[in-house]
């Protein structure tokens, strides 16, 4: 539990160096926002024209819809600042040799890579998901009382973490391919299935997404607690992502021990 | 010269295969981004059992299908490479090559579009699987699908050029790329078929070349554009291909006289 402790300490002194780093680069940070922002248009155009088309989605309106999506932005914007680096195991750091020297650090392999993250355009998830998360409380007529704020941080955070697990267990693959970003980022797209009421899949998507990849832990249960619709399948997530990162590290220190250095 | 270039195709079609994965992975995102689209249309179409924007559910599906199955040959491209090869001071060497800049390049964007390709047939066989598509009713709209595509292979490469241009200014052409992919996403009709769109935007679609690299063949595979408006499109497709094209040109020579290597 100590080292557990520890090892979260030590996090945090990698994460106040990473928002120091923001600071440096001011204007790659805008443009790298901006960008960001421009690129989820994509997606609140199609649910803006498929909502053109139909009252509700499995029962869900336009409101509801829309503040689903802004929670989920919130948690993936999290989720993108902290674990960002894990995409670039396999190109940056093990094909290049870098790893190597990260193994002779008296801190574990993982949280040294998860710790060197920087991904300053999540600021624009971050503040789009939250401008939107806002609106569509007030539209739907939810008082954000402290006690609400403080449910949505958590479930964030959690959410987060949850993604951060998944997308860890799928960067052990650049131990043999040395290239993780592809593989993490086919499943981590996964997420966008649960940006939407999980009601509207078949059987076999709604598995994998509640049981295999429990996306739907992330945002839609969450956000199901916060309209009032079910209120306790939430409360499963935080044991969700325990039991994920416990997996998580067990399969990482597995795959290190079978580490072969590419030799640099 | 057309030699060279198919050599240079070649070249980068096999750089891809090295890695095996790339092409299962590859083809397993194009099948996440179609799953989200057909299982909303397919909500709204139990929801409401009306025709949305002309189409049936099942010409919908198959109007995603193909968009996801083209979209590699519209998105994927050599801006990164260009401005990965001014960043080094390749650029140097690449303009002492005995062949032109802009041909070099192109014979590496054939084979880039040539995986793309196979990427795309992949993608469209094991969709069709799943879903119900619907094929062209005669096998000469089935060739002017093809006509249309291939005509775009120009379009795009030049617009690949203007953004990976940029880099001469830039040194990071990451915020030029993302906005590329947003506005050819939105005007190509990628998102959701053009005729949901509202007035204004469809007749601004209909002016810019981007409407013919996703919309219209697909609407050629599904018999929604008669067939004498072919000549019309391809007159459209070859006038931007030209303007592009200088423009591209007139940036190129314009960046190439204010070059500063970095080194290299």
């Amino acid at each position: 539990m100590t080292r557990v402790l520890y090892n979260i300490k030590l996090y945090f002194s990698f994460l106040l160096a990473s928002l120091k780093e923001i600071l440096i680069y001011r204007v790659d940070c805008i443009v790298g926002v901006v960008s960001q922002i421009i690129s989820q248009l994509v997606e609140i155009i199609f649910i803006w024209i498929a909502f053109q088309n139909t009252e509700n989605l499995a029962g869900w309106n336009f409101k509801q819809v829309f503040l689903l999506y802004g929670i989920t932005l919130i948690a993936i914007g999290i989720a993108d600042f902290c674990f960002d680096a894990l995409y670039y195991l396999g190109p940056k750091y093990i094909k290049q040799g870098e790893f190597d020297k990260i193994m002779l650090r008296p801190v574990h392999p993982l949280l040294s890579i998860i710790g060197s993250s920087r991904a300053f355009t999540a600021i624009g998830y971050l503040g789009l998901g939250f401008i939107i998360t806002v609106t569509m409380f007030i539209e739907l007529n939810i008082p954000i009382t402290i006690f609400l704020i403080l449910k949505i941080l958590f479930f964030s955070i959690i959410g987060a973490l949850i993604i951060g697990a998944i997308n860890t267990i799928c960067s052990i693959t650049s131990f043999w391919t040395y290239r993780s970003n592809e593989f993490i980022w086919s499943f981590f797209k996964m997420y966008t299935f649960a940006q939407y009421p999980i009601d509207i899949y078949n059987k076999f998507i709604k598995i994998l997404i509640t049981v295999i990849l429990p996306f739907a832990f992330v945002s839609y249960y969450p956000t199901m607690d916060y309209l009032g619709i079910n209120t306790y399948m939430t409360y499963l997530s935080p044991i969700i992502a325990i039991i994920l990162w416990i997996v998580a590290v067990k399969l990482w220190n597995f795959a290190l021990k079978k580490y072969r250095s590419t030799g640099n | 010269m057309i030699k060279s270039m198919i050599a240079l195709a070649k070249m980068q079609f096999s750089q891809y295969n090295i890695y095996k994965s790339n092409f299962y992975l590859f083809t397993l995102n194009r099948i996440v981004e179609v799953i989200v689209y057909i299982f909303v249309w397919q909500a709204i179409y139990n929801q409401t059992g009306e025709l949305a924007g002309g189409f049936s559910i099942n010409q919908m599906i198959t109007y995603y299908i193909l968009s996801v199955t083209i979209s590699p040959l519209v998105h994927w491209g050599i801006n990164e490479d260009i401005a990965y090869s001014i960043r080094n001071g390749q650029i140097n060497k690449e303009l002492l090559n005995p062949i032109s800049y802009f041909k070099y390049y192109f014979g590496i964007n054939l084979g880039e579009m040539g995986f793309a390709l196979v990427v795309g047939f992949a993608t469209f066989i094991i969709c069709s699987i799943f879903w119900s598509v619907v094929f062209p009713s005669s096998l000469g709209r089935f060739m002017m699908f093809i006509v249309v595509i291939l005509l775009g292979i120009p379009i795009t490469f030049f617009l690949q050029m203007i953004v990976g241009i940029t880099g001469f200014y830039t040194n990071s052409i990451w915020g030029m790329k993302i906005l590329r992919k947003a506005v050819i996403s939105i005007f190509a009709g990628m998102i959701a078929p053009i005729t949901l769109f509202p007035n204004w935007f469809q007749k601004l679609a209909n002016i810019l070349p981007f409407k013919e690299l996703i919309y219209t063949p697909i609407n050629i595979w599904l018999g929604q554009v008669p067939i004498n408006d072919i000549y019309f499109i391809i007159i459209k497709q070859v006038i931007w291909a030209i303007i592009l094209y200088s423009i591209a040109k007139i940036f190129f020579n314009h960046a190439v006289k204010k070059v500063t290597i970095n080194g290299g």
